[in-house]
C-alpha cells in the first residue's frame, strides 16, 4: 500500500515538474532552439531571404574568415564594450550602496528617477540621447557656448560617438543593475557591519571589505549580464549614430543586420553569427571561470 | 491571493487587445476595408493621406493606415508575403521592382494613356517585362533651393533658368554665403545618393554602361571619382559634414528650415512642406547648376501598387479607378501635393505667384534628366546594392578611405554580384 502511495506521489511530482517546466520549454523551443537550429542550417546555404536557398557547405564560413570588414567591426565591438564595462558595473553598484545607506533622505524617489531610463525603448533613448548631443542644435553643446567654449563635434569624430552610445547605454541600464544589487546588498548579513562597526571600520572600509567582496556574486552577475548585452548593441546605435561617422562605430550585430537584411545575404550573416555566438558563448565561460564560477567556489 | 489577483489584472490588460483585435476581424462584414501600407506617418496636410480620406467619406469604406518607411519595407514586404498578411494598395518606390511577381499587372485595369510616360517609365515600368506594377502617383524631381534672405545679404544674384551657375560658381558663392550672407553652411545635400548622383552625372559619370544587351560597372570610372573628390572637398568646407560623412541622424531639411544653410539640394517633395512650414525668411527654387558635361536631375517618386495576393485587392483597383480616371480627384489631389503631375492632363496651376515662378524653374529641371540616368535605371543595379552605395560615399566623405579606394571596392563588390563586368 505504501509503495502504491510513493508511486503515486512520484507521479504527481513528475507532473507537477512538467507542468512548471513545460511553459517556459515551449517558449525556449519556439523563440531559441528553433531559430538557433534554422540560423546553422542558413549559414550552410546562399538564402536571400525570398526564394533562392542552395546548398553552398562551408562557402560562407570561408568567405567570413577572409572578411576585413567582419574583424574590424568585432574589434570594435571588443574596444566598445570593454570601455563601457567598467561604468556599467561600478556607477549601479556606487548608487545601490548610496540609496542603501541610512544617511540619504529621498531614497524611494532616487530609486524610482534613476530606474525610469530602464523602461524606455532603445529609440527613445536615441532621440533623447540626440537632442543632448546634436552637434548642431544640442543640449550639451549649447551649454558650451554659453560658456564660451567651443561646440564639439560628436558626430564626426569617432571617439565622441562611441562615448555618446556608451553613455547612452550606460544611462539606459543603470537603473537595471542598480536593482540588482540593492537586492544583493540587502543580502548582506546586518551583523558583519555591526562587527565591523565595533572593530572601528569606517565607511569606505566597510565598503571595500564587507559590501564588495560579499557582493561579488551579484557582480559576476552583472558583469556578465553587461558584457553580453554590451557585445550585442545594436538599437542605440542605430538610434544614434547608425555606425558612423564613416563606419566607425559599426559594431558587429550591425553588421549582420546589414549583411543580412540590406544585402539580403540571410545565410552569410548566419554565419557571421553562429561564429559570433561561439565566440560571446566563450567570453561568458571565461568570465565565468575567472570569477570563480560566478562566485559559487 | 492579492498578488494573484494583481496577476490577473495585468494578464486581462495584457490580453484585451488580442480579444479588442479579434472581435474588430469578425465585425468587418459592413463597410469594407482597404488596408493601404505607406512610408510615413501622414502629416496633416500629407496629399494622399486626404484623397483616401476623400475616398473613404464617398463610398462609406473604411482606410487602415499600416505605416512601414520604405528601407523596412524591403524587409518587412516578404515577410508579409510569405505570412498570407498583405496590404490591399501599397505606396512604394522600389518594391515592384525588388519582388515584380507578387505585383498586379495595373496596365490591364487602368489606361495607361493617361499618364505622362516620363512618369511612367521612372516609376511604373517593369524594366524585365512591358507590366506595369506601379502607377505613378508622387512625381518628384531633384531640384534647389536657395535662402533669399541670405543671398540678399552676401549681395548674391540668383542664378535664372537661361544662366545657371557651374559648379564653381556654386561651390565660390556657398563659400560667399558663409562668409556674408548670415547662415552656418553654404550649401548643404541630403544624404541621399541620388541626390549626390547629379554630381556625376554632370561630371560625365554613370553608375554603369550598356554593354551589348547588358550592362558593365562604371562607378570607378575617372569621371566619378573626380565627382567624389570635388564632393568632399565641399563636405570639408561649406556643407555640413556630419550629414554624409555619419554619425547623425539630422536631416539636413531642418538646417535649411532653421535659416542654417544657403543653398539646399533636395527634390520637388519638400515643397509643400517648405510651404508651409517656412515663415521666418523668404526662400525660393533656383535652377541648379551645370557641370563639366552638362546638366543633371534626377526624376523618381512613388507610386501605388498592388499585391497580387491581397484579400482587397479589388477594392484597392476600384480606388485607383476613382483616384485616376475622375480627374477632378487626382487634381484635388495634386493641389494638396503641389507637386509635378503625373498625368497627362492634369496640371497644378497655383495661385499664388511666388509658387508660379518656383513651378516654372521645378519644371525647366525635368529636361536636366540625362541619358546615363536612364541607363541606370534600366540597369536596376540598386537590386544589388543600394546602402552600400551611400555607405560608401559615407567613408570616403569622412576620409577613411580615399574616394578612389572607396569606389575600387564598391565598384568590385557590384560586379561580382551583379555579375556585370568592370567597364573599361
Amino acid at each position: 500500500m505504501a509503495a502504491i502511495r510513493r508511486k503515486s506521489n512520484g507521479m504527481k511530482h513528475t507532473l507537477a515538474f512538467w507542468m512548471f517546466v513545460l511553459p517556459s520549454l515551449a517558449l525556449f523551443t519556439v523563440f531559441f532552439l528553433i531559430p538557433l537550429v534554422l540560423s546553422i542550417a542558413y549559414s550552410f546555404t546562399d538564402y536571400d531571404g525570398w526564394k533562392t536557398m542552395n546548398f553552398v557547405g562551408l562557402t560562407n564560413f570561408i568567405e567570413l574568415f577572409q572578411d576585413k570588414s567582419f574583424y574590424s567591426s568585432l574589434g570594435r565591438t571588443f574596444v566598445y564594450t570593454l570601455f563601457s564595462l567598467p561604468f556599467k558595473v561600478i556607477i549601479p553598484l556606487l548608487i545601490a550602496a548610496l540609496v542603501c545607506s541610512d544617511r540619504v533622505a529621498f531614497k524611494s524617489f532616487s530609486r524610482t528617477l534613476i530606474y525610469i531610463p530602464v523602461l524606455l525603448s532603445a529609440l527613445v533613448v536615441g532621440i533623447t540621447i540626440n537632442w543632448m548631443f546634436s552637434t548642431e542644435y544640442g543640449l550639451v553643446n549649447y551649454i558650451i557656448t554659453c560658456f564660451n567654449g567651443k561646440p564639439l563635434d560628436w558626430a564626426l569624430n569617432q571617439y565622441l560617438a562611441t562615448f555618446v552610445i556608451s553613455f547612452a547605454s550606460n544611462w539606459a541600464s543603470t537603473g537595471f543593475y542598480m536593482i540588482i544589487f540593492i537586492g544583493g546588498i540587502k543580502g548582506i548579513s546586518n551583523d558583519l557591519y555591526e562587527a565591523a562597526a565595533i572593530d572601528g571600520c569606517n565607511t569606505t572600509q566597510t565598503f571595500f571589505k564587507i559590501t564588495v567582496p560579499m557582493l561579488a556574486p551579484t557582480t559576476f552577475l552583472a558583469v556578465l549580464l553587461s558584457t553580453v548585452n554590451l557585445l550585442k548593441e545594436y538599437a542605440l546605435v542605430q538610434g544614434i549614430t547608425q555606425g558612423g561617422p564613416g563606419d566607425k562605430t559599426t559594431f558587429i550585430i550591425q553588421y549582420i543586420f546589414g549583411q543580412g537584411f540590406n544585402q539580403m545575404r540571410y545565410g552569410y550573416a548566419s554565419a557571421i553569427s553562429f561564429i559570433v555566438m561561439i565566440i560571446f558563448a566563450l567570453i561568458a565561460f571565461v568570465q565565468f571561470k575567472m570569477s570563480n564560477e560566478g562566485g559559487e567556489n | 491571493m492579492k498578488k494573484l489577483g494583481l496577476f490577473l489584472i495585468v494578464l486581462a490588460i495584457i490580453a484585451l487587445p488580442v480579444f479588442a483585435n479579434g472581435q474588430s476581424e469578425q465585425k468587418a462584414t459592413g463597410p469594407r476595408t482597404l488596408s493601404v501600407l505607406l512610408s510615413e506617418e501622414p502629416s496633416s496636410g500629407d496629399a494622399l493621406s486626404l484623397i483616401l480620406d476623400k475616398w473613404a467619406a464617398e463610398t462609406g469604406n473604411k482606410v487602415e493606415r499600416l505605416v512601414i518607411p520604405y528601407d523596412d519595407q524591403i524587409t518587412k514586404f516578404p515577410l508579409m508575403a510569405k505570412n498570407k498578411d498583405l496590404p490591399d494598395l501599397v505606396a512604394t518606390t522600389r518594391l515592384t521592382r525588388l519582388y515584380p511577381d507578387e505585383f498586379l499587372d495595373l496596365s490591364t485595369v487602368i489606361n495607361m494613356a493617361i499618364f505622362e510616360p516620363q512618369a511612367v517609365a521612372i516609376i511604373g515600368q517593369d524594366y524585365t517585362s512591358n507590366k506595369n506594377l506601379c502607377l505613378p502617383q508622387q512625381f518628384t524631381i531633384t531640384n534647389v533651393y536657395y535662402n533669399a534672405d541670405a543671398f540678399k545679404k552676401a549681395g548674391i544674384e540668383v542664378p535664372t533658368v537661361d544662366d545657371p551657375w557651374t559648379l564653381d560658381e556654386l561651390y565660390a558663392n556657398a563659400k560667399l554665403l558663409q562668409e556674408k550672407g548670415g547662415v552656418k553652411y553654404g550649401m548643404a545635400m541630403d544624404a541621399s545618393r541620388a541626390r549626390y548622383d547629379n554630381m556625376i552625372y554632370m561630371n560625365g559619370g554613370s553608375i554603369t554602361v550598356k554593354n551589348g544587351n547588358s550592362f558593365a560597372v562604371n562607378v570607378n570610372s575617372k569621371a566619378n571619382v573626380e565627382a567624389l573628390e570635388k564632393f568632399i572637398e565641399w563636405n570639408n568646407t561649406v556643407m555640413p559634414k556630419a550629414i554624409w560623412a555619419g554619425g547623425t541622424n539630422d536631416n539636413p531639411a531642418d538646417y535649411f528650415k532653421n535659416g542654417d544653410v544657403g543653398i539646399y539640394f533636395s527634390g520637388s517633395w519638400q515643397y509643400n512642406g517648405f510651404y508651409q512650414d517656412i515663415k521666418a525668411f523668404n526662400w525660393g527654387v533656383m535652377p541648379s547648376p551645370v557641370g563639366a558635361k552638362g546638366p543633371s536631375a534626377i526624376m523618381g517618386g512613388s507610386g501605388l501598387a498592388v499585391p497580387a495576393n491581397a484579400d482587397g485587392k479589388d477594392l484597392a483597383i476600384e480606388f485607383l479607378k476613382w483616384f485616376y480616371e475622375d480627374s477632378a480627384n487626382f487634381q484635388e489631389y495634386l493641389n494638396n501635393d503641389k507637386g509635378l503631375s503625373s498625368l497627362k492632363d492634369v496640371t497644378y496651376s497655383p495661385a499664388d505667384p511666388k509658387v508660379v515662378a518656383d513651378y516654372k524653374v521645378l519644371q525647366s529641371e525635368v529636361a536636366k534628366v540625362s541619358d546615363a540616368f536612364n541607363v541606370d535605371e534600366q540597369s536596376n543595379w540598386r537590386n544589388y546594392y543600394d546602402n552600400e552605395y551611400r555607405d560608401a560615399l559615407r567613408q570616403a566623405v569622412y576620409g577613411s578611405v580615399s574616394a578612389k579606394d572607396s569606389l575600387d571596392d564598391f565598384a568590385n563588390k557590384l560586379s561580382k554580384k551583379s555579375g556585370w563586368p568592370l567597364a573599361k
